[in-house]
């Protein structure tokens, strides 16, 4: 019966305003965008002045996925494997043109055409590379998304249920 | 080191192929400095035994190794060496037909070549005989085809034409 009362809203908000500041960011750097987020969190663009924390020492200890690169079809089950072993609640930033859609490799033999044929996707963040403020911008819109979130659908791990990927 | 730095002129290079291989050389020419020279498959690794071992020639360093698809006219199996005593390059072609090409490997003369013959194997489906391990190198397992030949599908350009001018048949703009 609890489970059909809805969460208060001061709870709500509370719990995701604890939930957006502290992001531990598993860095899954696979070309040249990952120079780009490696920039985003060092000192001159500083991204733990958003709260999110660099770098998670495992996929288990982490909330966010930044895909930052070329996924290729011989790396995506990989990619896979460490998605399904960060626990819920959790989330995925695709960094840069290829891993949102291929980009200059939209017609090749080996690579992904888009990181969302893999694991569910939260936040695109377009360029080739993307410059670091870009992810800034991006992670200031994945709070939004985790701001305006019911936290009980979201922990209920059904929105990222592992699948029979590859 | 006792031999001279200098690099062997090409003409020289050409003269001592001729010498020993005779009509064997099919092909010799000059590119940018560089020696290029078509040789049979039957004698690709006499060649190359000949001019990693000649003293003047003394090419001891493979730079590549790698597959062209020349469509109608075959493939070529292009392997460049260099010297590092004498500092000159000299490119060796194979011309191979495009039904079930065999290639000699010279993996055992120059071990650099042995990836480069795995990835042209892969890629352009050219067998090399007598490789020491005849597997894929970059591709997954299951992938099935050889991706680099000309007649390989790309799925996405099915779907989609390539959307820009195909190089050489640009528009002038005026």
């Amino acid at each position: 019966m609890i489970e059909n009362v809805p969460v208060p809203s001061p709870v709500k908000f509370i719990l995701n305003w604890g939930r957006r500041y502290s992001l531990w960011v598993m860095n899954f750097g696979l070309a040249c965008c990952a120079i780009e987020l490696i920039a985003a969190s060092t000192s001159k663009h500083d991204f733990m002045r958003f709260g999110v924390i660099p770098f998670a020492h495992g996929p288990r200890q982490a909330d966010l996925l930044v895909v930052a690169g070329t996924v290729t079809d011989k790396m995506a089950p990989a990619l896979k494997r460490v998605y399904d072993q960060i626990p819920d609640p959790k989330y995925v930033i695709s960094f840069g043109s290829c891993s949102n859609c291929g980009g200059p490799y939209w017609d090749s033999y080996s690579v992904t055409k888009g990181v969302d044929q893999i694991i569910p996707t939260d936040v695109y963040v377009p360029g080739c590379p993307p410059r670091p403020q870009a992810l800034l911008h991006g992670i200031i819109k994945l709070q939004e998304k985790i701001a305006g979130e019911d936290i009980r659908e979201k922990w209920s791990g059904q929105l990222t249920a592992p699948s029979s990927g590859p | 080191m006792a031999s001279s730095p200098r690099p062997l002129p090409v003409p020289e290079i050409e003269s001592r192929l001729r010498a020993r291989f005779g009509d064997d050389i099919a092909e010799f020419s000059d590119q940018h400095g560089h020696a290029v020279a078509t040789v049979t498959p039957q004698r690709y690794r006499e060649v190359a035994r000949f001019l990693k071992d000649e003293p003047d020639l003394a090419f001891d360093f493979l730079d590549f190794s790698g597959g062209v698809d020349k469509e109608d006219q075959g493939f070529e199996v292009v392997t460049h060496l260099y010297s590092t005593t004498h500092n000159h390059h000299v490119r060796v072609k194979v011309r191979l037909p495009h039904e079930d090409p065999h290639c000699p490997t010279i993996s055992d003369i120059y071990p650099g070549a042995n990836w480069h013959e795995r990835e042209a194997q892969e890629m352009f489906g050219i067998e090399f005989d007598d490789h020491p391990q005849p597997v894929k190198l970059l591709l997954p397992e299951p992938f099935e085809g050889h991706p680099l030949r000309k007649d390989f599908v790309l799925m996405s350009r099915v779907a989609k034409p390539w959307p820009g001018a195909v190089e050489g048949e640009e528009e002038e703009e005026e």
